[in-house]
């Protein structure tokens, strides 16, 4: 028996034949996250049910304010993203791809206490697939990293065996991001000490490796140390997404099209 | 009422429930609190049934408890097998602890358990959590007694043997 366990550790998950076999456990699993969160989403149906009309009105105008906002907001942005094709195709550089973003809702975060990992439910019926970039309001929020018929996990960016590709978006200074177990912070590494980057720069997404598409924010520098002697500083920097928050998040969606970045790195 | 020997239903409807409550979702920092309630009902039935559920049983349950927690599935199988293997040997003695001993006893075996798992993904690069697993096992402590009275109440009602 223990040897029918380890033969699973270290040999069944190179299998590629049963990748069908663990997204059905997978799914099976996930189903016990939603039984067990059950009791909480019907306490929030019975309060959301109870809320006042008054609540209601008030949200009601202060959500069409925002709207108005927004959408104003956005003639800008179609027309600053018409010029930036204009530039592109001036550079003869690659088109940037326009994705499509689907809405998923958190169920709930993996039991165990060393995996940043979120349940979703949405899953390859809804067309997810793995390594798409999780988004939330204010940032990218990580990765698909399983995906079964009516529900996905994904990767948090503050995960231990997570890293992410990012430059400075001040100077275009590269570096990676990789996350340290803790929702308050993510570490870039390799940044040398001599490199021009300070507290509260944004950090984007570069696009290289090919998994996130790049332009996308990630983290404010939020630490710098510069120990004697050492050829790399050590920053940290604060995710700008939260990560413990929030029931929906965003799964961008490659839509057809030119890719963001070279067909090689696909 | 169920014949007796078909009650084993039971331990797996148990078993599910544990299971269950195991995804209980809780705030980000507050999960290392988790009392690894399915290892405790599965020693429960190892203890009171040796001769039926064994090694067979911990590994199914470890597993499922893997995928749960999307970890490398077989870990945590690994480490019940472990720590059920020594209640087989040592039951008998077990059973004539008192509770606080007993919870005790459990403690440390939720603790070899998580702890042979976080070997294994220590030795495979995978992030384990150092010594924070400690927690787990020390919360498991006071859940024995719980644990051991619920399923106690289910035996003697559904005559499981």
């Amino acid at each position: 028996m223990l040897l029918l366990c380890l033969a699973s550790l270290f040999y069944l998950r190179n299998i590629d034949g049963l990748a069908g076999a663990r997204a059905v456990l997978m799914d099976g699993a996930n189903f016990i996250y939603r039984v067990a969160v059950t009791p909480r989403d019907a306490w929030a149906s019975v309060a959301d049910y109870l809320q006042s009309r008054e609540q209601l009105r008030e949200d009601n105008r202060r959500l069409q304010q925002e709207n108005l906002v927004l959408q104003g907001k956005t003639q800008q942005f179609v027309a600053v993203m018409a010029e930036i094709t204009r530039y592109r195709a001036l550079l003869n550089s690659s088109q940037l791809v326009a994705r499509e973003v689907m809405v998923a809702e958190v169920i709930s975060v993996s039991s165990d206490p060393t995996r940043h990992l979120l349940i979703l439910d949405k899953g390859a019926d809804d067309g997810v697939k793995i390594g798409q970039p999780l988004l939330g309001a204010e940032g990218l929020m990580g990765q698909i990293v399983e995906v079964g018929a009516n529900s996905a996990r994904a990767l948090l960016i503050s995960d231990l065996t997570h890293a992410v590709p990012v430059q400075i978006n001040r100077n275009g200074v590269r570096g990676i991001a990789e996350g340290a177990g803790d929702l308050d912070h993510l570490i870039i590494r390799h940044i040398a000490a001599t490199t021009d980057i300070a507290l509260g720069d944004l950090l984007v997404t570069s696009g290289l490796g090919g998994r996130f598409p790049p332009g996308y924010p990630v983290a404010v520098v939020s630490s710098i140390t510069l120990p004697a002697g050492a050829a790399f500083a050590q920053i940290e920097a604060q995710p700008l997404a939260h990560l413990d928050r929030g029931r929906h998040v965003l799964i961008a969606v490659a839509s057809e099209g030119p890719a963001a970045f070279s067909s090689k790195a696909q | 009422m169920i014949s007796s020997a078909n009650a084993l239903w039971t331990v797996a409807a148990s078993l599910l429930v544990a299971l269950v409550l195991h995804a209980i979702p809780l705030p980000f920092d507050w999960r290392w609190y988790r009392p690894e309630l399915t290892l405790l009902v599965l020693f429960y039935w190892v203890l009171a049934l040796p001769h039926r559920i064994g090694v067979f049983s911990a590994a199914i349950t470890g597993f499922a408890v893997d995928l749960l927690e999307g970890d490398l599935v077989g870990g945590l199988a690994v480490g019940a097998v472990v720590a059920t293997l020594i209640i087989l040997f040592t039951y008998q003695r077990i059973r004539q602890f008192n509770l606080i001993q007993q919870g005790a006893i459990m403690g440390m075996l939720v603790a070899l358990a998580l702890l042979v798992e976080s070997w294994l993904h220590q030795f495979l690069g995978l992030p384990a959590p150092g010594y924070k697993f400690w927690l787990a096992a020390a919360v498991a402590i006071p859940m024995w007694p719980v644990v051991r009275k619920v399923l106690r109440g289910l035996r003697r009602y559904f005559e499981v043997s």
